[in-house]
């Protein structure tokens, strides 16, 4: 246990080159990223991927730091960005720099989750859940109603380039708008980060952990939950302001159950323990929403058995497996896992293949339109008639399955070992 | 007056089919003290396996297999995903519904495709019953009635006359002290999860004809049911039956007169803006009933939880 | 001098059944008062009646001549009471360190703050390990708190619940479940650490009640039938009859 001890970084330690290089790193990077990537189409990804970035860290704020699972955080992210839209249209735009939008449309979110979260604060778990989900879904109902401020079925509009011109930048391209929005997305990322290491998200924290505890501490657990809830209605509300300054359009679905059930789905996958958790989640699904879709019909299909395949193998997300990989590395004992991974993950990745090739025939022999026949799968073009390819992914998914499954106690065995300090035999 | 009698004949029909609904749902609850946000899932996937059914063998027989079919795909996933994802806590098993929900969307949307498929009610079935004055009461609607009470009345006999029942009341609040009584406990876990989602199918199966059968039906009734177990109560099957009336009544009544926001507004003694579409009000002042029937449920169930925590008849906090 | 603790005529009933029958019970300040009674007896309902957790039937409950009544737990904590659990009550993800700490935000006027970092205050820091020092985990202090051992665990809590300061401290069975030698250094933690403070704690180990306790008290079916010096309560016939006859035996 002891070389174990001194391995692990101090917890308490204030702000060092160390702490700081991954910020500064995270900078460098989405400075760089628009040279890296040069397309029109990567450049709206990586906004995509911003703005569910800073959304899925407002989201983590209640759910990863509080322990509050909410169905209904799209509101705030929405309602914030209603009001920037609003905004857009109105005469005063003209003298408001953009940059700033976001902001206000963080004010909002956070005045709507004051009122909210009066009522839902009170209680955590189920209760919390369940007026969560009640109010988003009386909101967005109200949506087709209160045509007013939602704009019914069409939604708000309106155009970004009527603001007053931010040191001559009038963000008509979209490359102006990745840095206005990377930028927001590091001020977000870094202030939420900061909040967690107050006296409020400390206790945030413990309340989570030990409501009944904590207020031996001390602390009311209602109010301690209420103020992580207005901070995450703020930053929410700026994920809404990024939004509308990126896509100028609000609508009904910016609200809705499917949104809020989206970001939890982000956030769960990339890991609710850590950090930099939702960032990871929210790069992935993106990456899955945006390039699987364009591969395949049924990438939702894959989505959704990914999620429940975390829910049910690894809880702790992707960010959480990588972290299983922190101890290994400190202790050098990484080398251990190199040969078991291969013998046992790549088994596994075919057999994942030889599956979804399955899956991708049977789709297409099913639905599409009689004597459309023709398929492309994997770079490779055939009929799915034909007996071949069922064949093949039929062999590769039980092959790989079957190696993977042999191949598995050995993995498992080198991961003891690498976790012990000195790599000796159990 | 008929038109009353009529309305309370369909508030019926839609209060019992989500009573059915519920009760399930708040069976799982109280036993397991787990929302499962499946729930809705189950009950389309009721309607779909009805309907692929009744291609081969016919309505019938479809109303006979299909819930069976259900109760074990529902039995299958407590055993084999809910009870693993039990031991990380309430929370993660709530996410392990809802991503259940999401993966039972997009299956049926794999195998049977996106698109409202043909499942129908039985000629037998076409065609009205009786009528009250000019309207007439579809047969079908008949036939749910009696189904929904028989099937209420069969619950409510097992749970309090057998012998089974008196174990899951018991299991229900102390399921320790019945596993040391010698009682397989996670069998009555698997079964009752079992029975409560092959309830669903069959409000499925009943249901599929005639509100639709498409992959998003789940997702349309799903966020009611929820509703309605907490207004009535959590655990509470009576609490359940009275909630889903409620909401059924309520929201046929709601759409069915067309109470207009104008109206009672001019008659506390406000005037109404020209041109009223230039107005910021204009929205409140066009609100008429069958806009908000649908919200109505959520309002009273936000209402319940600030005031009332523990639903109508709840016997636990929520 | 005002008592630390009052309670007059408390009462308690769940539904028909009546736990508390009736308690009066004065605790001075900086006396170490251990509850001692029968499985049953009502000791944890008592300990829950004054931190709050559910109200009771009748009665009142005063800290420092202050009347505790309808105030939240969290209220309660902040006019000086703190309380340990029967069953571990720590913040198991957290390091050990992180608990200690948290205890004192608290206490040092941070209240809901979001605009200092907890790393930066030199206080909480060196407060924080001070107390570690105190309970002996300083070694232990980045661990997530959950890997500890049950001693080490039920040390941290005892550390947790002193942290903030107060000067009404109650502990809920502190030494159960532990063998001779936990036992041992648990009482002399307590000792150290509750020096100059009031001290309430229900005990099963009579060892410990005896060793540790100015004045004892006896509860028995939600009534006190004796309250006094250790050996007067020792000695007196009605305890031993209920109670201490053959725990005496056992001990001794």
């Amino acid at each position: 246990m002891q070389s174990l001890e001194k391995t692990q970084t101090r917890s308490d330690g204030g702000v060092s080159m160390k702490s700081a290089m991954p910020w500064i790193f995270s900078a460098v990077m989405l400075v760089l990223m628009p040279f890296i990537f040069q397309s029109n189409s990567a450049i709206t990804i990586m906004n995509q991927m911003a703005i569910t970035i800073v959304f899925a860290l407002s989201y983590n704020m209640l759910l990863g730091q509080g322990g509050m699972l909410s169905f209904g955080h799209a509101v705030y992210m929405g309602v914030g960005g209603f009001v920037c839209v609003h905004v857009m249209n109105w005469e005063i735009f003209g003298s408001i720099p953009l940059p700033l939008l976001p902001l206000l449309g963080g004010v909002f979110g956070m005045i709507l989750a004051s009122m909210v979260g009066y009522f839902s604060t009170r209680k955590a778990g189920t209760v919390f859940a369940m007026i969560s989900l009640g109010v988003g879904e009386l909101i967005a109902a109200c949506s087709v109603i209160i045509v007013v401020f939602f704009g019914g079925e069409e939604g708000v509009s309106g155009d970004r380039t009527y603001g007053m011109p931010f040191f001559g930048v009038e963000f008509l391209s979209q490359i102006e708008v990745y840095y206005l929005t990377a930028g927001w997305l590091l001020i977000s990322a870094l202030l939420m980060y900061l909040f967690s290491r107050t006296p409020i998200g400390r206790m945030a924290n413990a309340v989570r952990d030990n409501p009944e505890r904590a207020e031996f501490l001390g602390y009311s657990s209602r109010w301690v939950r209420y103020n992580s809830f207005v901070a995450a209605g703020f930053f929410a509300g700026i994920a809404g302001g990024l939004f509308a300054i990126n896509y100028e359009i609000l609508t009904e679905e910016n609200l809705n159950l499917t949104t809020s059930g989206s970001i939890l789905l982000v956030t769960f996958l990339g890991g609710v323990g850590v950090f930099f958790g939702p960032v990871v989640g929210a790069i992935v699904f993106t990456l899955l929403q945006t390039v699987l879709s364009l591969e395949t019909e049924i990438w939702s299909l894959y989505v959704g058995a990914l999620f429940v395949a975390t829910v049910m193998f690894f809880p702790s997300g992707l960010a959480g497996v990588m972290q299983l990989h922190i101890a290994p590395i400190k202790l050098g004992t990484w080398r251990l896992l190199v040969m078991p991974y291969i013998i046992t993950l790549v088994p596994a990745i075919i057999c994942i293949l030889g599956l979804s090739g399955l899956i991708e025939l049977l789709f297409h022999a099913r639905h599409t339109a009689i004597g459309e026949t023709e398929m492309t799968l994997f770079w490779v073009t055939f009929q799915h008639t034909e007996i071949l390819p069922w064949v093949v992914f039929a062999v590769k998914a039980v092959v790989g399955f079957w190696l993977a499954r042999k191949n598995a106690p050995q993995m498992m065995d080198a991961w003891h070992r690498a976790n012990k300090p000195d790599g000796a035999d159990t | 007056m008929d038109l009353i009698l009529v309305n309370l004949i369909d508030g019926l029909v839609t209060g019992l089919l989500l009573f059915m609904l519920s009760a399930g749902l708040t069976l799982i609850f109280s036993m397991m003290g787990v929302l499962n946000f499946a729930h809705a899932s189950f009950y389309m996937l009721g309607a779909y396996f009805a309907y692929q059914i009744s291609i081969y063998l016919g309505f019938w027989m479809g109303l006979l297999i299909a819930p069976l079919l259900v109760g074990i795909v529902g039995a299958a996933v407590e055993r084999y995903g809910l009870r693993r994802v039990h031991q990380y806590g309430h929370v993660p098993e709530l996410i392990f519904t809802f991503g259940l929900a999401l993966l039972i969307e997009e299956l049926v949307k794999f195998i049977w495709g996106n698109d409202q498929i043909p499942y129908q009610i039985p000629e037998i079935l076409e065609g009205a019953a009786f009528s009250i004055s000019s309207y007439d009461i579809p047969a079908y609607k008949v036939f749910m009635i009696f189904l929904s009470l028989g099937i209420f009345a069969g619950l409510l006999f097992v749970m309090t006359r057998t012998r089974v029942g008196m174990i899951i009341q018991a299991a229900l609040s102390y399921p320790r002290t019945v596993e040391a009584l010698g009682h397989n406990v996670p069998l009555v876990f698997m079964g009752v999860f079992g029975v409560g989602t092959a309830l669903a199918g069959v409000a499925g199966v009943i249901a599929g004809p005639v509100l639709s059968t498409f992959p998003g039906m789940a997702f349309v009734l799903g966020s009611i049911v929820f509703v309605t177990i907490v207004i009535g109560g959590l655990g509470s099957l009576g609490g359940a039956l009275v909630a889903a009336l409620i909401i059924g009544w309520m929201t046929t009544f709601a759409k069915a007169y067309n109470i207009r926001m104008e109206d009672i507004l001019t008659g506390v003694g406000f005037t109404k803006p020209e041109p009223i579409w230039d107005s910021a009000w204009a929205d409140l002042w066009t609100l008429t009933s069958p806009q908000i029937a649908d919200i109505l449920p959520y309002l009273l169930m936000i209402l319940i939880l600030v005031f009332r925590p523990y639903g109508l008849f709840g016997k636990r906090d929520v | 001098m005002t008592a630390a603790l009052e309670i007059q005529g408390l009462r308690k009933s769940f539904g028909q059944t009546e736990i508390i029958r009736g308690i009066d019970l004065s605790i001075g300040r900086g006396e170490r008062h251990a509850i001692i009674g029968p499985n049953g007896a009502g000791k944890s309902t008592l300990f829950n009646l004054i931190t709050a957790r559910f109200p009771p039937s009748s009665g009142s409950i005063s800290l420092h001549g202050r009347n505790l009544q309808g105030l939240a737990p969290y209220q309660i904590n902040r006019l000086g009471l703190s309380r340990s659990f029967q069953i571990t009550n720590i913040f198991p993800k957290m390091s050990v360190f992180e608990n200690v700490r948290c205890a004192l935000l608290w206490a040092q006027g941070y209240r809901y703050s979001f605009w200092n970092m907890v790393s930066r205050s030199r206080a909480l820091t060196e407060g924080a390990e001070a107390i570690l020092d105190q309970i002996n985990l300083l070694q232990r202090r980045d661990l997530p708190a959950g890997v500890l051992s049950y001693a080490e665990q039920r040390a941290l809590e005892i550390g947790i619940t002193i942290a903030g300061g107060a000067d009404v401290i109650m502990l809920d069975e502190p030494t159960a479940g532990m063998s001779h030698s936990e036992t041992d250094y648990i009482v002399g933690l307590i000792r150290t650490v509750t020096e100059g403070k009031t001290l309430v704690m229900v005990e099963h180990d009579m060892g410990v009640v005896f060793g540790l306790a100015d004045r004892i008290s006896v509860l028995v079916y939600g009534e006190i039938i004796a309250t006094g010096k250790p050996a007067d309560v020792r000695a007196n016939a009605r305890v031993q009859e209920a109670y201490l006859g053959a725990a005496l035996e056992a001990d001794h």
